[in-house]
């Protein structure tokens, strides 16, 4: 009941007309911004940032927070259309993409929309019940069960690869080195640099992402000569009753998911929308059409990425700890407004705490509001010829990468990956997984070597802790069943022929 | 080596040399003392394990075919370089139409004028990013 009360306070301060307005701003915004192919959530907020210097500590945390989310929706919009992802929105580019090619963009970007929706209004419920008390699961897991998380998420590499899953695993193992070029976090060594200083901060994310999937498609596109028939037809925009029953389930699976990883520092949006791909390839009624354009590969990972996008504010509120570069820049915009996150924020501030989770969801309304009619303007992308698309989407690419770090030398690292990803799609290999292994490498490796320092080199330490143990146990089950699934499959294929 | 599947081995086993025996290069250190160039080590070993059973495999499989159309991806990489190159020593908006004029060699018709208009729209965003956003674009 306690509960019920907060969340009627923080409604209570969330629906001032003043606030409304912040939130309805920032979404606005943010989704503007974020449809622009190569503009992610990190760049808009941190574009964005000084707009809220003179407004209201309240007005401006909920405006911040409602541009976090239009970023990641209008972002998913460009992986959608065009398979310009950002690292919130990878995912989206597997089946997303395949449903614009099959002609149903309405209908993915109506999914996604809506996916959002629960995804984000799951992660509040999870969000105002237990964010007071969640913070501290975080505070159980040592490296050696970091570790072991790290493994279960390399797991997911077998659902989201769409070709063979040796393949796969070899994307991710390259994934996994290319996460090493840069300065060693813990000797400072710089490794695989070449002597270039500006490798030494390692290789982005976004060039990676921009090169393999922007470039590599554009150019995969001119080598076939398919200009893109101009669309003109109807748009189909709302699902059928029977479309609309596959959303459901598969955007809640998506959102359970995603509510979990968001609260681990660490996990966030990015992690979150791999596994929740993973867990519908397994678990959906349809798996069988999953990578080909399947609603639910759409549904359960953009509600996976919205719910993690707000669960990965428990860690940042409640124990004062950002879990990932957005949250950080967030921190920054708490610190500048003179708040300490920390144990001290719910009880200390508790109209900013309960105001920012019940206008996160009244910023979902707002998205919803704003996207589902809007869908038709963002479809007129397609209206565009490709000869003049095709200029533009480099130039965005260009851009995005550039602003990232304000440095031109980003954009030759995009054109090596843009190189490398055309390889990869000859070659292929599939450049989901890479990216996989790209977020979760470094983090593995630091978690790794911290947990072998504490045990003094004893691989024992990752079976006996409970957390670990039990993760290494899932994942050897996982192993076993795949393995004789395989074998199964095998014997069936040979009884038949 | 008109064969996708064999490619692709010589591909991977190309990477995991390079990344493994430059990690050779680093302190490995022991298990209990994991110094800079363990991990590297241990995730090169495993992609040579793959690259060398995807060539095995390679050799009892079917034979696929692999095609490479240099011509556009080097239309786009000289674009992308060109651009940055051009916006490092003289400036954005010179880089955004040498990006422009060079790129759309690599489409099915070429036309000047088109060209210029889509120059100038996109020269019109860059602006609007550098003034409304506070992008901080080099621009003149």
């Amino acid at each position: 009941m306690e509960v019920l009360h907060n969340l009627a306070f923080g409604f209570e301060h969330a629906l001032t007309l003043q606030n409304l307005m912040f939130c309805a701003i920032g979404c606005t915004v943010g989704t503007l911004v974020g449809l622009l192919p190569g503009l992610g959530p990190l760049a808009t907020i941190s574009l964005l940032l000084p707009l809220t210097y003179s407004l209201p500590t309240g007005g401006a945390l909920i405006m911040l927070s409602g541009i976090y989310y239009g970023a990641q929706y209008g972002d998913s919009v460009s992986a959608i259309t065009m398979k310009i992802p950002h690292a919130s929105s990878i995912v989206a580019c597997i089946d997303g993409y395949q449903m614009t090619l099959n002609g149903k963009t309405g209908l993915a970007l109506f999914t996604a929309g809506i996916s959002s929706f629960v995804g984000g209004t799951v992660a509040i419920v999870v969000l105002s019940f237990l964010a007071p008390t969640l913070g501290e699961v975080a505070f159980l897991f040592g490296p050696a069960d970091y570790c072991a998380l790290m493994l279960l998420g390399f797991v997911c590499v077998s659902f989201v690869t769409t070709g063979s899953l040796l393949n796969g695993m070899a994307m991710c193992l390259i994934g996994v080195l290319l996460g090493q070029i840069g300065t060693d976090v813990t000797s400072g060594m710089q490794r695989f640099t070449m002597d270039m200083v500006f490798l030494s901060d390692g290789v982005g994310l976004v060039s990676i992402a921009l090169g393999c999937f922007g470039i590599a498609e554009i150019t995969k596109n001119l080598d076939n000569r398919n200009e893109r028939t101009p669309f003109n037809g109807k748009i189909k925009l709302m699902p059928t009753w029977a479309e609309f029953k596959r959303i459901i389930p598969s955007a809640l699976r998506g959102s359970v998911v995603g509510s979990f990883l968001g609260i681990l520092p660490g996990g966030g949006p990015v992690i979150a929308q791999f596994a929740a791909y993973a867990v519908d390839k397994r678990f959906s009624k349809y798996k069988h059409e999953m990578g080909s354009g399947a609603i639910e590969g759409v549904a359960g990972q953009a509600a996976a990425d919205e719910a993690a996008a707000r669960t990965s504010f428990i860690p940042l509120m409640s124990i004062g700890i950002p879990e990932n570069a957005v949250m950080a820049l967030m921190m920054a915009a708490f610190i500048i407004k003179g708040i300490q996150p920390g144990p001290n924020m719910i009880a200390g501030h508790p109209d900013l705490f309960w105001g920012l989770v019940a206008s996160m969801w009244v910023g979902n309304c707002f998205l919803l509001i704003l996207n589902v009619p809007l869908v038709r303007y963002w479809l007129s992308v397609f209206k565009i010829p490709y000869s003049v698309l095709f200029p533009s989407i480099l130039f965005f690419c260009c851009i995005g990468t550039y602003s990232v770090n304000n440095n031109l030398d980003d954009i030759f690292i995009t054109a090596v990956f843009g190189f490398t990803g055309y390889m990869f799609m000859r070659l292929d290999l599939d450049a989901a997984p890479l990216l996989l292994g790209f977020i979760l490498g470094p983090m593995l490796e630091e978690n790794f070597r911290r947990a072998l320092l504490l045990s003094r080199g004893q691989f024992t330490a990752f079976f006996t802790r409970p957390i670990s143990g039990t993760l290494l146990g899932l994942i050897g089950i996982f192993i076993v069943w795949q393995v004789a699934a395989f074998s199964l499959q095998a014997r069936n294929k040979t009884a038949h022929s | 080596m008109n064969d996708r599947n064999l490619v692709r081995g010589l591909f991977l086993v190309a990477i995991s040399l390079a990344f493994g025996l430059e990690s050779l290069r680093y302190p490995i250190g022991q298990f209990s003392r994991p110094g800079p160039g363990l991990f590297p080590l241990l995730v090169s070993c495993l992609l040579l394990l793959i690259g060398l059973i995807t060539l095995v495999r390679s050799r009892f499989g079917e034979r696929a075919h692999i095609s490479f159309n240099l011509k556009n991806i080097a239309l786009v990489l000289l674009s992308l370089c060109g651009f940055a190159l051009i916006s490092e020593h003289l400036n954005m908006i010179a880089g955004i139409v040498f990006m422009v004029f060079c790129s759309s060699f690599a489409g099915t018709s070429y036309s000047v004028v088109r060209n210029l208009k889509v120059s100038a729209g996109l020269i019109a965003v860059a602006f609007a990013f550098q003034k409304l956003l506070g992008l901080n674009l080099p621009l003149y």
